[in-house]
């Protein structure tokens, strides 16, 4: 009765100008950024030079295949896990073999990029779980009073609507080493040593141990720790984020049909049991999906650490993203930074695989 | 057991006002900040003595921010319009329409979602300066360059998508009979019942753009077409510690969102919520 064809020429119509958009700027250019990744391309192309940027990035071959078996492995072990009982041990020898390899690639690879993927590692480490767990109490607290809800709901809110580049502005102020500063003056004020804040590339853990009276510390604590610039960043992305994500769980919570809640009190639960047994499993779906969206952001993550980043932190806040944009905009290197760019967009592409491997499972949809 | 209820409350009523002095005192710091003379600021006073407006005045002379401010706000307003219109279209068809290939489409669209913006950054400038060259009207430096490539987005599209899916499928049938093609009733009975995702999707776009720096930054070499965003990265990295005029020039750079974002609250915090609860 409905005319087939002319029904799927007008959906293709209707859809032409955003594929065209998302088809010439956002895909073909992944396409494109692999051809660019295999030259010698500064401002104009110059030659071709193969998977050089490449094995200048991530260190020799071996190293990298033996990374990539390992990889492999524990892939093909959480496959079988259900099973084989062999899978354990496929799974502990691949990820032996992987840490080989990385080890293997730190060495002879670009000590920058490695150090701006450990730098992206703290980053998410830092963000995620503070974020999402914030975001789940001040959701439930909101969940549970009457009065004001709607008004703190804004408040909350705030953060996530303004621009990044003037709230980004505005902690860079109030986290410098000034000694007027407003971190300064309250870290002062509670009897602590003034701080030099987003411009200290040293570690936490070494501030620290220095603070407590220990002068001399070895060199790996620091390789463990962010850099206290780093952690200013960290608080910052937590303050922006957490009320997107409260505001998100709260729609999960009032989703919940209020019988689930009642039934529960009568049962006698506690406070907390009815937490953990009812609404936890229940919101899932919701923590799953804003811990997806915070990996993916935390990963792209470039504006506000352009923003706050200062010459006094040197490299320890430079996440893959910002080197990335140095190479194109600093040093004009495109074609290598178009080989970092891929990288990045592979690490992203597998984390979230493992995410959906390993989170998702675990999600309770009802049903 | 009242007396147990009654501390649970203090308790939460004090979490939630320190969640909320923390979210709320940049904000208040920034706008008071805005009003101070620099000696108030070098002297950490928190309160100005009087209201230094002249502040914003000088921001607003300074370094052409008055320029990338009109230039910030066109460029939104094109790419927020454009954005709306190819979403939606492209939207309602992946949602109501019924074609062959329909869900490899969808899935293509999604997966550019998970493309860092540093991936089509390079490839994006050759494709710009390419078409610059090729076509009547120049890209670089121009607002071209700026907006056509975030005319359509893949989470716009998702999101109106799913909202479109919930309109029910007897609409459509008796707007056939009626006599409506597909356009009118997309423009006539979907789009009326879609004013909270449109509006969300404006809003993401519209924060989107204002936000927007590594690009801008490559595609612009001259003052004529830069936004805002780089007007206050490039005053706060290269200016003195002037931290009056930093802070009235973030002022002056959060007023348009909050203005639109105090229009459509309501809408905007309807159209977020439904973007996580179908997981």
């Amino acid at each position: 009765m409905i005319d087939q064809r002319r029904e799927a020429a007008i959906a293709w119509a209707l859809m032409a100008p955003a594929l065209i958009v998302l088809g010439v700027f956002g895909i073909f250019p992944i396409g494109y950024a692999f051809v660019v990744s295999l030259h010698q391309w500064r401002i104009k192309c110059e030659a071709l030079i193969g998977f050089k940027h490449y094995a200048r990035a991530l260190g020799d071959p071996l190293s990298l295949t033996i990374f990539v078996v390992g990889i492999a492995g524990v892939g093909t072990s959480m496959a079988l896990r259900r099973r084989r009982g062999h899978a354990a041990a496929v799974g502990m020898l691949g990820l032996v073999t992987c840490v080989v390899g990385l080890v293997g690639m730190i060495q002879s690879g670009d000590p920058r990029l490695f150090n701006a993927f450990k730098v992206t590692l703290f980053y998410a480490v830092g963000t995620i779980p503070s974020e999402v767990g914030g975001a789940l109490l001040l959701a439930y607290l909101l969940f549970r009073i009457m009065t004001a809800r709607g008004l703190l709901r804004v408040l909350y809110f705030l953060p996530y609507i303004t621009p990044m580049i003037a709230t980004a502005v505005v902690f860079r102020t109030i986290f410098s080493p000034n000694p007027g500063s407003i971190a300064n003056s309250v870290w002062t004020y509670l009897g602590f040593e003034q701080q030099r804040w987003l411009y200290e590339s040293q570690s936490v853990a070494g501030l620290l141990l220095r603070g407590l009276g220990v002068s001399v510390h070895p060199e790996w604590i620091d390789a463990l720790f962010p850099s206290l610039a780093l952690t200013c960043v960290i608080f910052y992305n937590i303050w922006v984020y957490i009320g997107y994500d409260t505001v998100i769980l709260l729609a999960g919570l009032s989703a919940i049909p209020r019988q689930y809640f009642e039934s529960a009190a009568i049962d006698g639960a506690s406070g907390w049991q009815v937490f953990r047994h009812v609404a936890l499993p229940l919101l899932s779906p919701s923590l799953f999906f804003i811990s997806l969206v915070a990996v993916i952001g935390t990963f792209k993550a470039f504006n506000h650490i352009y923003i706050m980043r200062t010459a006094g932190a040197q490299d320890s806040v430079d996440v893959v993203s910002v080197l990335i944009f140095d190479q194109i905009y600093q040093y004009h290197n495109a074609g290598y930074a178009s080989a970092l760019a891929l990288v990045l967009f592979l690490a992203i592409l597998g984390l979230t695989v493992l995410q959906n491997r390993l989170l998702g499972r675990r999600v309770f949809y009802g049903d | 057991m009242v007396a147990i209820r009654s501390l649970g409350n203090c308790l939460t009523y004090a979490g939630l006002s320190v969640a909320a002095i923390v979210a709320g005192f940049p904000f208040v710091w920034m706008i008071l900040s805005s009003f101070m003379t620099r000696g108030e600021t070098v002297r950490r006073v928190l309160v100005p003595d009087s209201l230094q407006l002249s502040n914003f005045i000088t921001a607003w002379s300074e370094e052409d921010f008055g320029l990338y401010f009109a230039n910030s706000v066109i460029i939104a307003l094109l790419q927020v319009s454009a954005t709306l219109l190819f979403c939606l279209m492209a939207a309602y068809a992946l949602a109501r329409i019924r074609f062959p290939g329909r869900e490899v489409v969808f899935v293509v669209i999604l997966a550019t979602l998970m493309v860092p913006e540093t991936v089509t950054m390079v490839p994006n400038f050759l494709i710009v300066s390419w078409l610059h060259e090729h076509s009547p009207m120049g890209w670089l430096n121009n607002w071209p360059a700026l907006t056509v490539p975030f005319m359509a987005s893949a989470f716009s599209i998702f999101l109106l998508r799913q909202f479109m899916r919930g309109v029910p499928y007897e609409l459509w049938e008796s707007a056939r009979i009626d006599g409506a093609g597909h356009l009118r009733f997309l423009f006539q009975i979907v789009v009326p019942l879609c004013r909270a995702p449109l509006l969300t999707v404006g809003m993401f776009t519209f924060i989107g753009s204002w936000n927007a720096l590594g690009w801008p930054l490559l595609v612009t070499n001259s003052p004529t077409w830069r936004p805002i965003s780089v007007g206050l990265q490039k005053f706060v990295t290269e200016a003195g510690p002037e931290i009056h005029l930093q802070m009235a020039g973030a002022v002056i750079a959060t007023i348009p969102v909050l203005v639109v974002y105090g229009l459509i609250q309501k809408e905007f915090t309807e159209g977020i919520s439904m973007s996580g609860l179908k997981g």
